[in-house]
């Protein structure tokens, strides 16, 4: 397996965002001509897992490699990442059924992020061409996939349409599934898929924000419904940055109105007395 | 009240003696296949709902209903969904055989599935 390093792109704020949706949008950020490359590259070999493509030194230029989603990818897993070493391609004849909701295979049930699961389109996914459906926040919610098999309809999930060459990171472990298409689309979808693995101890160097505070960041999630106990959404989202700043040996929680709940309502308090934040006073001059 | 059976043995034995007439037409045994598609046994229509508590009234986040064997496609707007309570369905005719099982939940550190589960048939 190949690794590289290269700049990384995503501030405190984002790498925060992706810990409580479990995914991160990149619209449009591969060039037109890769895009075209691609899509005929995949009609010649329309196998479900053509891995051969990762030999292809321009589709590593240009859409492993491509700045934006190498430097969210820097930003996740530290430098030195590992490119990946397997390509799906959910390749459809359309028109077509929705999937069933399922968490991917091998999927580990916790804050860590040692690896990511990237999705590509090489073409424009409209709602129309069956999009893969996501369900934010579900990357702290347990179920073995088979247990999933009666689900349909879930509120606060949302369509990964996009337009051509976009890339979209997830914690693997989010639940997903292939929307259904229209009715009356046809033609074909290419969807690519692989893994980008950690291979450096985590540890807070992105694009650092220099009002960004641990103590009084923002963990509660914009994504509802949580599905979860009021609050919880907070101490996973808070947990998983702490893991990614290399700092979960130090993670607490105190619980009640403590840290990491929110703390907007205590804009009259003196924020740095929040009960239970787990850092103390060195910890405040650290971040 | 005669049963679908007798009202079918009675088709099909006027229809038997129209033939021996020689009078016989295929409206008579229309009639008779359509009562025979009356013996067969209703399919069981099924409703998993997902509540945001383990109250009926509680707002539903999650639904999949299968009639006559097959799953209906929802809206993706969940306000058009055909139900937004378990309370809804229940004065709709769904009956409930299945309600959330705090079973899943004695482990605190876990977040299990979609929530609070009600399984309905009718």
């Amino acid at each position: 397996m190949r690794a590289t390093d290269c700049p990384p792109t995503l501030t405190d704020t984002q790498v925060l965002d992706f810990c409580k949706a479990g995914f991160l949008m990149l619209p449009g950020v591969v060039d037109a001509e890769t895009n075209a490359r691609v899509v005929a590259w995949c009609a010649r070999n329309p196998r479900h897992e053509p891995s051969d493509l990762l030999g292809e030194e321009w589709f590593v230029e240009g859409v492993l490699l491509q700045a934006e989603a190498a430097g969210a990818v820097r930003s996740l897993l530290g430098q030195n990442f590992r490119l990946p070493l397997i390509v799906s391609n959910h390749r459809l004849e359309l028109p077509c059924s929705a999937q069933s909701w399922h968490r991917d295979g091998g999927s580990i049930y916790g804050p860590e992020v040692n690896y990511l699961q990237v999705f590509y389109y090489p073409e424009a996914c409209p709602p129309e061409k069956a999009p893969t459906e996501l369900l934010p926040g579900s990357h702290f919610l347990f179920s073995h996939a088979p247990w999933m098999g009666h689900y349909n309809a879930v509120r606060g999930a949302v369509l990964s349409e996009a337009p051509a060459g976009s890339i979209f990171l997830t914690a693997y472990n989010i639940w997903h599934r292939r929307s259904a298409s229209a009715p009356e689309a046809t033609g074909v979808r290419n969807q690519l898929k692989y893994n980008y693995w950690r291979t450096a101890t985590p540890q807070r160097d992105w694009l650092t924000e220099p009002g960004f505070d641990l103590e009084t960041a923002d963990y509660s999630s914009p994504w509802t419904p949580t599905f979860r106990e009021q609050f919880r959404e907070c101490f996973d989202a808070a947990e998983m940055f702490c893991w990614l700043c290399g700092r979960q040996d130090e993670y607490r929680r105190l619980g009640g109105q403590g840290w990491p709940m929110p703390a907007a309502s205590y804009e009259w308090y003196d924020i740095r007395e929040r009960p239970g934040y787990p850092f103390g006073p060195a910890g405040r001059e650290s971040t | 009240m005669s049963s679908v059976t007798d009202r079918l043995r009675a088709q099909l034995e006027d229809a038997l003696s129209l033939h021996r007439r020689g009078e016989l037409a295929e409206a008579h045994l229309q009639d008779a296949l359509q009562l025979l598609d009356q013996l067969k046994a209703p399919t069981q229509d099924l409703l998993y709902v997902q509540a945001a508590s383990t109250s009926p009234f509680a707002r539903l986040n999650g639904i999949n209903m299968i009639c006559d064997g097959r799953q209906i496609e929802m809206p993706r707007d969940p306000d058009e969904w055909p139900y937004q309570t378990v309370m809804d369905a229940l004065r709709d005719g769904w009956r409930i055989i299945s309600f959330p099982n705090p079973a899943l939940l004695l482990d605190d550190e876990v977040s299990v599935g979609l929530g609070c589960e009600f399984i309905l048939e009718r």
